[in-house]
């Protein structure tokens, strides 16, 4: 695998976490159901793991930038774990509404365990650490950058929403309307 | 608030990561990636309001 054709594949993995990010706002308008902070802390790893792919767009491909990714990809899997155990006995319904059969949570854990896996399997093809200078020098494209825009764009739309569902107080653990727009 | 703080300092960590050095790009995420797991830590010793 050439370095050229891994910062594509880091991009096309940033576009997959704008794709999470952008579906857990349309639940979260769509729907109107607010997510509880459980929910944002899967997010918020979501966004985490970002930062891989960024690095290696801006700085090209290193073991130690898939290596912050599968950091955040681990931590996102207990997270998620540790929601779907809290509504895995017969009779929960479960928080908030499903998709496609499973809840937000359980996508977030399968989400989170291939990204786990992908990584180990970029991590199998050493060709694209090889140093190369003049590539070093070449500044990223406009498909890589869109995708390194489009997920700071998102994130940053999360620190409004958090802040109007939360208010300047701890978060609700089970919220139903934002803090700083009610009357 | 405190997702808040979380989502504005792994924003930051992009820009830096984007416009900055390498270096305080992984020294900022590492403290990101300790936060979040404070974070959820303290949640997870919260007392459980099971809906069942």
């Amino acid at each position: 695998m050439t370095r050229a054709f891994a910062i594509t594949l880091n991009a096309l993995s940033l576009y997959a976490v704008a794709l999470v990010l952008a579906v857990a706002f349309a639940a979260q308008l769509v729907l109107r159901e607010l997510p509880c902070p459980l929910c944002l802390l899967q997010r918020l790893q979501f966004t985490v793991l970002a930062i891989g792919p960024v690095l290696n767009v801006r700085f090209g491909p290193r073991p130690s930038h898939y290596a912050l990714s599968l950091l955040a990809a681990v931590a996102g899997a207990a997270f998620s774990t540790r929601q779907v155990l809290l509504h895995i006995l017969p009779g929960d319904a479960g928080y908030g509404t499903a998709l496609f059969g499973y809840h937000y949570y359980t996508w977030a854990l399968i989400g989170f365990a291939a990204a786990i896996v992908l990584l180990a399997a970029m991590l199998l093809f050493d060709r694209q650490f090889e140093r190369d200078a003049a590539a070093e020098q070449t500044a990223p494209g406009a498909f890589a950058t869109t995708a390194v825009w489009l997920v700071i764009a998102l994130t940053a739309l999360n620190v409004v929403s958090t802040l109007l569902e939360c208010g300047f107080g701890a978060c609700a653990d089970n919220p139903v309307v934002y803090e700083l727009l009610k009357r | 608030m405190e997702f808040t703080a979380l989502f504005l300092a792994v924003t930051i960590v992009m820009l830096v990561a984007w416009f900055g050095r390498r270096s305080l790009a992984l020294a900022l995420f590492a403290v990101v990636l300790v936060a979040s797991v404070a974070t959820y830590l303290h949640h997870a010793t919260d007392a459980l309001k099971l809906s069942f």
